[in-house]
């Protein structure tokens, strides 16, 4: 929570929710919780206005509420900023599902991301509908697809039931669901969604309300960094070999254990010889499995010899050693390559002098000063004073120690992140603001051309009309349209360079 | 002396020279000191006044010390590289046993003064002389290149002093540690090329692309881009510094030879890093409102730019 990450908030919703959410939003990031009149009071909106915007960012899961301590009949409401910060990751879900399950799968995410939470047979229709769109040509497009594949997302845990407020319950509804129920996929019948999708308002017996489980996603997104980071550091087969590993890791292990649980070296092998699609690394799995535990990263390591050996994953030592390397990358890109040795110096010696450092590091001594206090100013190195205790007198007996902290320069990272991401968003709404006029035209002109082929008009009548828009005004908006497509994808991997360092924080927080 | 004395001294000439070689002996067989009461045992038959003509003498010709030790007299014989100082006077003597003491790692001429309670002015006129009869010389430090430091005229520098291998006349040869660098790197990546290629087993492959720092020595020998003649240690500095670069591993084996092999990054690109911000040098001063602000940053302006021009 910095000033930085309120703006980032705050930017986030106003592009997605407009400007009186924005404000509630903002308001409500300053505080850890507030009631309802306290935020009228502060933001001077309107009542209904509020409540209004307080029920959007709930639907959404951006904002909860508990009984107030002072008055147990009030709600006091407070505002979950890391998810607003997902917002900008929503693509990457939507492409992970398609990776996975097809479009169906995206299209069913995309209605649910979009909605907040929204009742299971309302998306399956909106999403059976807008595929007859795109799919005009397919006819096999039925809701009867849609519907399993939303029951095989939920049954893959990618899909979760909202909890429900208490039957019986007094002035503030208390939700609650029971975690077998979670990811139950409702028994919807095909009559109800067709009588639905005709038109007909009632709404089926067995609807529940749904959302997106993001913790699933992320992973899935983490096993990803894992094993790429496996196929860089040794070959590809070693990185399906992890795969495999994290795989057969999930049968005992809960998916968020920063170690997992002994694997027996027994289901490797028999789950690396299910997959036939690899037969050098089933050739040689002891070996690989040796490389990889023997290797720096540390990502697997060899617990017990019974039943042929057992290995753990240890999540939380590789999230550490990731974060690093993406540290010592930005102070590379930052401050120079000289300068991430003198950083990687001082992570291995842990505690350094400078005279230390210029020597070890092998550069002249006045570059070697002059990155070390640059580093120091930007605070990706702490330094410690070091007072030799028997003698009193004379700054000739002081250690100046240099170190690094590595929480705080992963904070300090995360923070360049949330400037970044924000700056790559308000540039794009620039950029959309400077052309508004061209946009807007262009917009007008590509309405009036549909409505006009739709009509059957003359060919020579639409070419009229499209050139109302000079090559020059053409070349403008196709360099906008880049532009933006360009800032949209840095976001992106922006955001997978938060994703990184806030699991490493998470990790780190839970020793 | 007096004369008197000389003119006993002469009459027992060749019995004194006996016994000036026996004192000498004795001074040699005792490093550290002899006292009069002690040398009169040894020596019995040498009769005490003459004992002391024949050390008053050998005092006068610099071969022996003389030393107030917790007040005993004692008499040290003077190392035979000390002879060379035979001509100067008692200050050059003194100063030119002080930088002695200081070896191959020198002294700095504060501390000489210290030691010696010599006034600056004296001092300067001493080692003036001293270094005009080439008995010491003044070397600059590459620690701090105002500082001089003295020693013996003979002995070579020590490495602390001249910063070893990497430093031509006090300078850092930063582009030649550079060459090095960039060599060594390529030596263990076409050794780790060539590993992943030809065994197909990992672990072998892994064994193989391991080098010790002697064999990345010989191939820098036998490149011959090195004036000097670098030492295996050096070569190992270098390499530690490719670890610190993170495109090295370090492993010690049983027998501690130390060994490297390349090592690919586990992360390739940064996303943060690919994007302005990520690296911007006034990042802290930018704010959306501001002189410095994302909707007119040139960073941003050029990169955008960049991209439409190669589209």
């Amino acid at each position: 929570m910095s000033v930085d990450c309120g703006i980032l908030c705050s930017k986030i919703i106003l592009e997605h929710f407009g400007g009186v959410v924005k404000t509630v939003a903002h308001d409500l990031f300053k505080v850890s919780s507030k009631t309802l009149s306290n935020i009228v009071a502060t933001t001077k909106l309107q009542r209904s206005q509020v409540i209004e915007c307080l029920r959007i960012l709930v639907r959404y899961g951006l904002v909860t509420y508990k009984v107030s301590l002072q008055n147990p009949k009030i709600p006091e409401y407070s505002l979950s900023y890391e998810k607003v910060l997902l917002f900008p990751r929503y693509v990457r879900y939507m492409l992970l599902v398609k990776t996975l399950y097809g479009d169906e799968a995206e299209l069913l995410i995309e209605e649910l991301l979009r909605s907040g939470s929204e009742k299971a047979s309302s998306i399956i229709v909106r999403a059976t509908t807008r595929l007859k769109e795109i799919k005009k040509e397919e006819k096999n497009v039925s809701l009867n697809i849609v519907r399993d594949k939303l029951i095989l997302l939920m049954n893959k845990q990618f899909v979760m039931r909202c909890p429900e407020p208490l039957p019986g319950c007094k002035e503030i509804p208390q939700l609650i669901i029971k975690q077998e129920d979670l990811f139950m996929s409702p028994s919807l019948s095909l009559k109800e969604l067709t009588q639905m999708e005709e038109g007909h308002p009632e709404v089926p017996a067995n609807d529940v309300t749904l959302r997106v489980n993001f913790d699933r996603f992320h992973q899935e997104f983490r096993d990803n960094i894992m094993i790429s980071a496996i196929k860089r550091r040794i070959d590809d087969n070693a990185g399906e070999l992890m795969r495999v590993i994290l795989q057969q890791m999930y049968i005992r292990t809960e998916a968020w254990e920063p170690i997992s649980n002994p694997i027996p070296v027994v289901e490797i092998r028999n789950a690396v010889h299910k997959v036939k699609t690899n037969p050098r690394l089933a050739q040689h799995l002891d070996q690989y499995l040796k490389v990889l535990d023997e290797d720096s990263s540390n990502f697997i390591t060899k617990v017990a010899d019974s039943g042929g050996g057992q290995y753990v994953v240890n999540i939380r030592e590789a999230f550490i050693q990731l974060s690093w390397a993406a540290v010592e990358n930005i102070v590379e890109e930052r401050f120079g390559s000289k300068a991430a040795r003198v950083f990687r110096l001082i992570k291995s010696k842990h505690f350094i002098e400078q005279e230390q450092i210029q020597q070890y590091a092998l550069i002249p001594a006045k570059e070697a000063k002059l990155i070390t206090y640059r580093l120091l100013e930007e605070c990706f190195i702490q330094i410690q004073e070091l007072r030799k205790s028997m003698s009193s007198a004379g700054p000739n007996k002081t250690f100046f120690l240099f170190h690094i902290d590595i929480d705080q320069v992963v904070k300090k990272c995360l923070e360049i992140c949330y400037k970044a991401l924000t700056n790559s968003m308000v540039r794009r709404q620039h950029e959309r603001d400077e052309h508004k006029r061209l946009i807007e035209k262009q917009q007008r002109i590509e309405s009036l051309t549909a409505n006009l082929r739709e009509q059957g008009a003359p060919a020579d009548q639409i070419d009229e009309l499209e050139e109302l828009l000079t090559p020059l005004e053409n070349e403008a908006l196709e360099r906008v349209r880049i532009m933006i497509a360009r800032l949209g994808e840095a976001e992106l991997r922006v955001d997978d360079n938060m994703f990184l360092l806030q699991l490493y924080l998470m990790y780190s927080n839970c020793k | 002396m007096s004369a008197a004395d000389k003119g006993a001294s002469t009459s027992q000439d060749s019995s004194s020279s006996d016994f000036e070689h026996r004192i000498i002996a004795l001074g040699q067989s005792h490093p550290n000191g002899i006292s009069d009461k002690d040398m009169a045992k040894e020596i019995p038959e040498l009769p005490a006044a003459q004992r002391a003509v024949i050390i008053n003498k050998l005092l006068a010709q610099g071969y022996i010390d003389l030393f107030n030790q917790g007040g005993v007299l004692i008499y040290k014989i003077r190392s035979a590289k000390a002879n060379v100082i035979k001509g100067g006077d008692n200050e050059e003597r003194i100063v030119f046993s002080i930088i002695e003491e200081a070896g191959n790692k020198g002294i700095w001429m504060r501390d000489i003064r210290t030691k010696s309670n010599l006034s600056a002015n004296q001092l300067n006129k001493v080692l003036k002389i001293l270094e005009n009869k080439k008995m010491i010389k003044a070397v600059k430090s590459v620690a701090a290149s105002k500082k001089k430091v003295y020693m013996l005229f003979h002995l070579d520098p020590d490495s602390s002093i001249t910063g070893g291998a990497w430093y031509c006349n006090e300078d850092f040869e930063a582009e030649f540690v550079d060459i090095l660098h960039q060599q060594c790197l390529k030596y263990l990546k076409q050794k780790w090329e060539s590993a992943k290629e030809k065994e197909p087993d990992p672990i072998a492959a892994k064994n193989f692309s391991y080098a010790s720092a002697q064999d990345v020595w010989k191939y820098i020998d036998d490149l011959g881009i090195s004036k000097v003649k670098l030492s295996e240690h050096d070569v190992e500095t270098i390499l530690n510094t490719l670890v610190y670069d993170a495109r090295a591993e370090r492993n010690v084996t049983i027998d501690e030879t130390v060994l490297f092999r390349y090592v690919e990054p586990l992360l390739s690109v940064v996303g943060l890093t690919q994007f302005p911000c990520g690296i911007c040098p006034v990042l802290f001063r930018c704010s959306i409102s501001g002189m410095v602000r994302p909707a007119t940053c040139t960073y941003l302006t050029s990169w955008l730019q960049e991209y439409i021009d190669s589209a």
